[in-house]
């Protein structure tokens, strides 16, 4: 028998696989920001607001070369890892139907790669209170794109570990 | 509570210079105020394929302690790990087990 369901949520897990259940401007919207991201990993990998997607491997002074090596030698890897994941994404954001699990993955990657650089811009604290934004502040548009990542990357994430239930399907 | 700034430990005089080869290397996940509780315990369980109760204690020391170390291995699976954790945005780095 179905039930009307009082909140649908934005990401759900389906018999065949995950759905988004969100709408087109939201899907254009992931599409657009995850571009942008691509292009500043391409064109700009030194760029301040990428330091959260690149970390130090070694963080005792002492392997300091070793660090030297690693970013040397895994950063490309790290890049083409990210593109990757971003034009997975792309084309799932263009697929009305569900996505496989492994698509969802990428999602969430994706996704939290975006709120570390949203995340690095706002300059985002412990104890960030998401509701607290000043409508006057210049980034206030990237508050609330955070906000909505962050919402839409929670519900990812749930779905990913919550398991088939019977009323679901 | 959380590092705003690369966590890089300075005036240890105590290590050697030296990498010895026969220590094994430990990977860490420090706390930090971007990635939410939850993506980093399903980053936990995905990439070293622990369950939820142990993905979800070591997700609380990173929280809580500031760090916590998630596996550990000579340096070549050290690395790898670490690199699978940066995939994911998780702030790891990697040290020689004193």
């Amino acid at each position: 028998m179905a039930r009307k369901r009082a909140f649908i949520p934005p990401v759900e897990r389906v018999r065949d696989g995950f759905m988004f259940n969100i709408g087109d401007d939201e899907r254009q919207l992931v599409t657009r920001l995850l571009n942008e991201l691509g292009q500043l990993l391409m064109d700009e990998a030194g760029d301040p607001r990428l330091i959260r997607i690149f970390p130090p491997a070694y963080h005792l002074a002492d392997d300091a070369e070793a660090d030297a090596e690693y970013q040397r030698l895994m950063r490309e890897d790290l890049v083409a890892s990210r593109l990757a994941g971003i034009a997975t994404v792309n084309l799932a954001m263009e697929t009305p139907g569900p996505v496989s699990e492994e698509v969802m993955v990428s999602f969430v990657q994706a996704i939290n790669g975006l709120r570390l650089v949203l995340g690095t811009m706002l300059d985002v604290v412990e104890d960030h209170d998401p509701d607290d934004i000043d409508e006057d502040d210049p980034l206030v548009g990237e508050h609330h794109l955070y906000n909505f990542l962050s919402w839409l990357l929670d519900w990812a994430v749930r779905a990913l570990g919550e398991p088939l239930t019977q009323q679901d399907t | 509570m959380a590092p705003t700034t690369v966590p890089v430990e300075v005036g240890k005089t105590d290590i050697d210079d030296e990498i010895v080869p026969d220590r094994p290397w430990i990977v860490l996940v420090w706390n930090d105020p971007i990635n939410l509780m939850s993506y980093v315990t399903f980053v936990f369980q995905k990439v070293f394929g622990y369950s939820l109760e142990k993905a979800t204690s070591l997700m609380l020391d990173v929280h809580e302690k500031g760090r916590a170390v998630v596996s550990s291995g000579g340096r070549e699976k050290a690395e790898i790990d670490v690199f699978r954790l940066h995939e994911h945005g998780l702030w790891a780095t990697m040290q020689q087990d004193d």
